[in-house]
């Protein structure tokens, strides 16, 4: 027993030696986000680093990356740790950032947002998601992260396949739907789609986004009442009626999304509708045909948001650091660098963005943002419903669900969540 | 350290303090976690914040989850491509290599073919789930072949379809498993007296009467380890679900654990996600226990 003691208290007393000697040393900024090496944001970002680094020599900065299923599955476990990093990039929503907003596991940036000028480069509509309630719900409340990029849901076209068949981007859903027609007719599938994965559920809920208003947005995003199901009933009637004239394969319940973005990079397919998140990708590897984007026709709401959320742990040692770091990201010099590398700038000024891609992606997002147009995405209110989308989706693309049949599970499992939250 | 405090009263006693080191192991690892999930099951709990006493709520609920009942159903259904398929195949298969393929053309290629059968026991089945997603995409591999043998009318959406997910989901099973029931066959033939072999050939039995007459009954202890343990990781079941289709289309792959890990970790559900563990680990220690009963009282007799 003595000498065990004797043991604890050497060991103790070396411990107390070390922290003591690191916190005479450096001071450390740890910071994580997940975003792709190769996408618009990781590009921009590490550049933005390498300055961050040179401004703070007095600062050793730890830059890990990590992927967004890592976060998605264990996020809230890590903020609640002394593993939590400076700061990180977190999925915003309810179920993710506002969920561990919620259970104070974030620094209050509210300050921030006056002292750093934020107001002034983001409108109220960039700052939606930013804002929680004690119930973790978005839209009010004090800021617990900020976006510094946006998001869309868009229909890809390959534009050559398009002119040579003598069709043009469609303006409204009767267009598109003749575009459809005319290319099945000559004998192509359309629309390629992984019915299994995020594409599929994004083009339902951009076709039942055509039937919302506000009021059926407010309260479907905000889990207020149970789900009137219109919307959707309209989007399943729709999809299965595309489906069965062969717009669409049935083959894409087999589908994820790399196999169906692959359908349409190798010119097989004329569209495929899915998010801003490919633009980097697409650009890449799309050598021998020309490609646009159109929005999918609707009156005000498209499936899209501001970007996922810089957030500062509760635990953070550098608070001051972190929102430096945040408004880097922001300034003017690093969101024209993001619309360059073909990302959807939010606060960009469009007469010095020089890439295409992204000065028609920052140009669509601002008209979308300025008209309140962002719908956000179908899985928000009720955690796990990106599964029981998907899962429901290939039950109506494969034909074991009726459009009725579909409408009343989901709205099962949202009436569920929404009566017990 | 603990040495140095002199002889324990009896030598008996002393082997108790090596025991420590893995006692401590099994308590850190396996019975504490047991206990927190089993208290957590009676609880609703969103994975951070405090626990909510919920008594047998999630019980109640686990009841009436069709979600639940499909699982169960299927892990049924996953026992035949996990135990019974691969224990008939390892069976054969191992009697082949061992005394027809060894006989005419040496250990090596046998060995090599062991090997060659094992490999799928070896690769990560990530990996070894995401090459199969490649040949069993509808524009995938099994396709473009079965096309270009003029079988175009065989091509399936394997994994996309209700109808063949689960055979092309247990496929993949099989092709993992066969290996470990016939290496674990193949080291219990060696202990096998080849003299019963060449007596029974005397006799003018032919393969398949040796197989059934000689090889079955005396690799009955192995058959049985295979089997149990087979049926354990049928049970729990996960990671080529997980890879190949995510318990989709509609649910029709959906298995117990897949159902844990949804709730556990996109729905918040932590509880319930710890009622269904609970399940799953009442039926697997049961079932454990009948098949140890079993073989004591064979073994007895």
């Amino acid at each position: 027993m003595h000498k065990l003691s004797r043991l604890a208290l050497a060991f103790s007393a070396s411990a107390m030696l070390l922290t003591g000697a690191a916190q005479a040393q450096q001071k450390t900024f740890n910071i994580w986000w997940f975003e792709d090496p190769a996408s618009s944001e990781g590009i921009a970002w590490t550049k933005a680093l390498d300055e961050f680094k040179t401004a703070h020599p007095d600062v050793t900065v730890n830059f890990q990356q990590k992927t967004f299923a890592q976060l998605q599955a264990s996020g809230s476990m890590i903020l609640n740790s002394d593993q939590a990093p400076d700061v990180l990039e977190y999925n915003k929503g309810n179920a993710t950032a506002g969920l561990v907003a919620s259970q104070g596991l974030l620094t209050n940036l509210d300050d921030y947002v006056t002292k750093q000028g934020w107001d002034k480069i983001l409108n109220e509509g960039d700052l939606v998601l930013s804002k929680y309630d004690d119930k973790g719900i978005y839209g009010s409340g004090h800021v617990w992260g900020i976006s510094v990029y946006g998001e869309y849901v868009s229909c890809f076209y390959n534009m050559d396949m398009f002119e040579k068949a003598g069709l043009k981007a469609p303006t409204t859903l009767d267009e598109w739907v003749a575009d459809m027609d005319a290319f099945k007719k000559q004998g192509v599938t359309p629309l390629a789609l992984g019915a299994v994965d995020t594409s599929g559920q994004h083009l339902l809920a951009s076709l039942a986004y055509t039937k919302a208003d506000d009021t059926w947005i407010q309260n479907y995003q905000g889990l207020k009442a149970p789900l009137d199901g219109a919307p959707y009933l309209y989007a399943a009637q729709t999809l299965l009626d595309w489906v069965n004239k062969g717009y669409i394969s049935k083959d894409s319940t087999g589908m994820k999304d790399p196999d169906a973005a692959l359908l349409f990079t190798s010119g097989k397919a004329p569209m495929y509708v899915s998010g801003t998140w490919n633009l980097g990708s697409f650009a890449s590897t799309i050598k021998d045909f020309k490609w646009g984007q159109f929005v999918i026709p609707t009156t005000k709401y498209s499936v899209g948001s501001t970007g996922n959320l810089w957030v500062v742990p509760k635990g953070s040692k550098n608070p001051d650091l972190a929102a430096d770091w945040i408004s880097l990201t922001l300034s003017p010099k690093y969101q024209t660098e993001l619309a360059n590398d073909g990302g959807v700038a939010i606060a960009a000024d469009p007469s010095t963005i020089t890439n295409p891609v992204g000065k028609n992606a920052a140009a669509v997002f601002k008209q979308i943002a300025d008209k309140n147009g962002l719908g956000f995405y179908p899985d928000w209110p009720v955690p796990g419903y990106y599964d029981v989308l998907n899962q429901k989706d290939t039950g109506l693309f494969q034909g074991t669900l009726t459009p009725q049949q579909f409408v009343d599970q989901i709205k099962k499992v949202y009436d569920d969540a929404q009566a017990n939250q | 350290m603990a040495v140095g405090y002199g002889a324990a009263p009896t030598q008996q006693r002393g082997y108790y303090l090596y025991l420590i080191p893995g006692a401590l192991g099994f308590i850190v690892i396996v019975l504490g976690p047991q206990i927190a999930n089993f208290v957590l099951s009676f609880t609703v709990w969103k994975g951070v914040g405090l626990p909510r006493w919920a008594g047998l709520q999630n019980y109640q609920r686990l009841l009436q989850d069709d979600q639940f009942w499909g699982s169960m159903i299927h892990t049924l259904l996953f026992i035949i491509s996990m135990t019974i398929i691969p224990v008939l195949i390892g069976l054969v298969l191992a009697a082949l290599l061992f005394d027809y393929i060894r006989e005419q053309f040496g250990e090596q290629i046998s060995s090599l073919l062991r090997a060659g059968f094992y490999l799928p026991q070896i690769l990560p089945v990530t990996t070894a789930g995401v090459l199969w997603g490649w040949i069993l995409s509808p524009i995938g591999v099994a396709n473009i072949v079965l096309k270009a043998i003029g079988l175009g009318g065989l091509a399936q959406n394997w994994i996309g379809d209700a109808t063949w997910a689960l055979a092309a989901v247990s496929l993949v099973i099989v092709w993992i498993q066969v290996g470990y029931c016939l290496v674990v066959f193949m080291a219990g033939l060696s202990r096998i007296d080849p003299s019963l072999y060449e007596a029974a050939q005397l006799d003018g039995a032919g393969w398949w009467q040796r197989l059934f007459a000689i090889t079955v009954p005396m690799l009955a202890p192995e058959i049985f380890v295979v089997v149990l343990t087979t049926m354990i990781a049928a049970l729990k079941v996960f990671a080529p679900v997980f890879v190949l289709t995510a318990g989709g289309p509609d649910n029709a792959t959906l298995v117990p654990s897949y159902l844990t890990y949804y709730h556990f970790f996109t729905t918040q559900r932590v509880g319930y996600a710890a009622a269904i563990a609970v399940v799953q680990t009442v039926i697997t220690v049961a079932l454990a226990v009948i098949f140890l009963r079993f073989q004591s009282r064979q073994e007895a007799t």
